[in-house]
């Protein structure tokens, strides 16, 4: 593509702005992340077994310190991988 | 006296009976030693996540009771005496804990009432807007 034809610097963000990211936890008011509810828990686990950034999610600072909390007593229990290939 | 949580994986070499006098032996340390079993979650058998040992799969069972430090102490010496329980985890569940204060605004909002002659509001720490906006408005 020639050098004329490329979009401006910040164009797609004008048209197609990202979506929002917001925390999940927060939305539903929720207090305690419970190790045992698994299913929320692998929401937050991509492909490879590591827990997503905040920055990825969008979860708020107190949530993912208690979901990193509730995803490492996971795993010591076997309900969720330490790794994954 | 606290309340606990402790989680324990049985193997699962063992058969149903057998894990269930397991769960039954641990549940009678917890009352004789003057806790209050609240809650007595099993999950059966599970597959596990990654292998422990050479088992691929687990009874899962979860204790919630009320009592002194002593009975997970026991609970766990127990646990590492035993070769069929494989896992076990044991929390503290803190009541305070789990509540996120908003400290500041609650703080605030007493002062408030105090400066104004009201009886500080029973669910200050909860946060209730509504009838505050009311008045203002």
């Amino acid at each position: 593509m020639a050098r004329e034809d490329r979009p401006e610097r910040g164009s797609y963000k004008k048209f197609f702005p990202p979506k929002k990211k917001f925390c999940r936890f927060c939305q539903r008011n929720v207090k305690f992340i419970d190790h045992k509810n698994v299913d929320i828990l692998k929401k937050y686990i991509p492909d490879r077994g590591k827990i997503s950034p905040r920055r990825i999610t969008g979860t708020c600072a107190f949530h993912q310190r208690k979901l990193a909390e509730a995803i490492k007593r996971a795993r010591l229990l076997a309900l969720l991988p330490y790794v994954e290939n | 006296m606290r309340l606990y949580e402790t989680g324990f994986l049985i193997s699962p070499n063992v058969t149903e009976e057998d894990a269930d006098i397991v769960i039954q032996q641990m549940a009678d340390v917890v009352t004789q030693k003057n806790g209050k079993m609240a809650k007595l979650e099993k999950w059966g058998k599970r597959r596990m996540a990654y292998a422990i040992g050479k088992f691929g799969e687990a009874y899962y069972v979860f204790f919630h009771y009320e009592g002194g430090p002593d009975i997970p102490a026991e609970l766990g010496r127990r646990f590492r005496q035993m070769d069929t329980i494989l896992r076990y985890l044991t929390l503290v569940k803190e009541t305070q804990q789990n509540i996120r204060k908003k400290k500041k605004a609650a703080d605030r909002r007493r002062t408030r009432d105090m400066a104004a002659g009201r009886p500080a509001e029973p669910a200050a720490e909860g946060g209730a807007p509504e009838p505050k906006k009311n008045e203002e408005a």
